[in-house]
């Protein structure tokens, strides 16, 4: 079961960056049955941004691409610029090669199509240690 | 109350959803995700879906009629609805957003046009559909209502 594999680890920091509410509720869901997270939100890549600059510490950043005000390529970049080295999972709607390519010149470590699944989150927690 | 009989309408519902390809995977990956502390997870994650896609579908119509079109915001706002669609596994909607993006990446106004006219049949359809099998599944109540049990 996931949640006895979670209670054997620390609990891990995820900030979600998306401002739909539906993928929020969906992503709510999957990593509480993930089970040992904390989760922040942030609504866009600007609000990312700043949460990250006032000392925000995350052990996962998943940030999807199209967003208000800054988008996720965009959020990357100044994250990456500000030394901050914690993985960061791109997503997105599209699942075309440019998209993946754009995350990953911005500075993310890993992209995956949503929707976000149990599997896919599974991977992503195994990929950067994190299960 | 015939349960076995309830059971047997929402298990046929559910199947004939899928072989018809209005559903996909993800939507039993939403079912896997409902449990006592979440029982109408689904039915919400539903719900949010038609409110959100209700919304983008006037805006795509709205888009549609300005003059010059905007193609980069109605891809934009396609993007937004086939991004929710596929979170409930709305297979069908997701193609069709597919169609209307390919129509938009072309700057094919017929093609728009039409694509939306699917798109809002597909998108009246599923929710009647859905409605129907969220009405169901109340009939059984939540003590019978095991994810599982549906597969």
């Amino acid at each position: 079961m996931a949640g006895a594999a979670a209670a054997e680890r620390r609990v891990i920091r995820v900030l979600l960056v998306e401002d739909e509410e539906i993928h929020r509720f969906l992503a709510r869901a999957l990593l509480r049955d993930a089970g040992g997270v904390e989760l922040s939100e942030a609504w866009n890549g600007a609000e990312a941004v700043r949460r990250v600059r006032e000392g925000g510490a995350y052990d996962l950043i998943l940030t999807d691409r199209q967003m208000p005000v800054m988008d996720g390529h965009e959020a990357t970049r100044q994250i990456r610029a500000l030394g901050v080295t914690t993985p960061i999972v791109g997503l997105s709607s599209d699942s075309l090669a440019a998209d993946a390519d754009a995350f990953i010149k911005a500075g993310a470590d890993h992209f995956t199509p949503k929707p976000l699944s149990k599997e896919k989150l599974d991977n992503i927690l195994a990929k950067f240690n994190l299960a | 109350m015939d349960y076995s009989n309830l059971r047997r309408q929402i298990i046929s519902m559910k199947k004939s959803l899928f072989d018809q390809g209005y559903l996909d995977e993800q939507f039993n990956q939403l079912e896997e995700l409902q449990d006592d502390s979440s029982p109408n997870f689904v039915e919400e994650v539903v719900a949010l879906f038609f409110k959100d896609s209700s919304r983008l579908l006037t805006n795509i119509e709205r888009a549609l009629e300005k003059y010059p079109q905007d193609f980069y915001r109605l891809d934009s706002l396609a993007h937004q609805f086939k991004g929710s669609g596929s979170s409930i596994g709305a297979l069908r909607m997701k193609n069709e957003c597919s169609m209307f993006k390919a129509h938009c990446s072309d700057r094919n106004l017929e093609g728009c046009r039409r694509s939306l006219q699917k798109m809002k049949r597909e998108h009246a359809t599923l929710k009647q559909k859905l409605e129907t099998y969220f009405q169901l599944l109340r009939q059984v109540g939540p003590r019978e209502r095991a994810v599982n049990s549906w597969k």
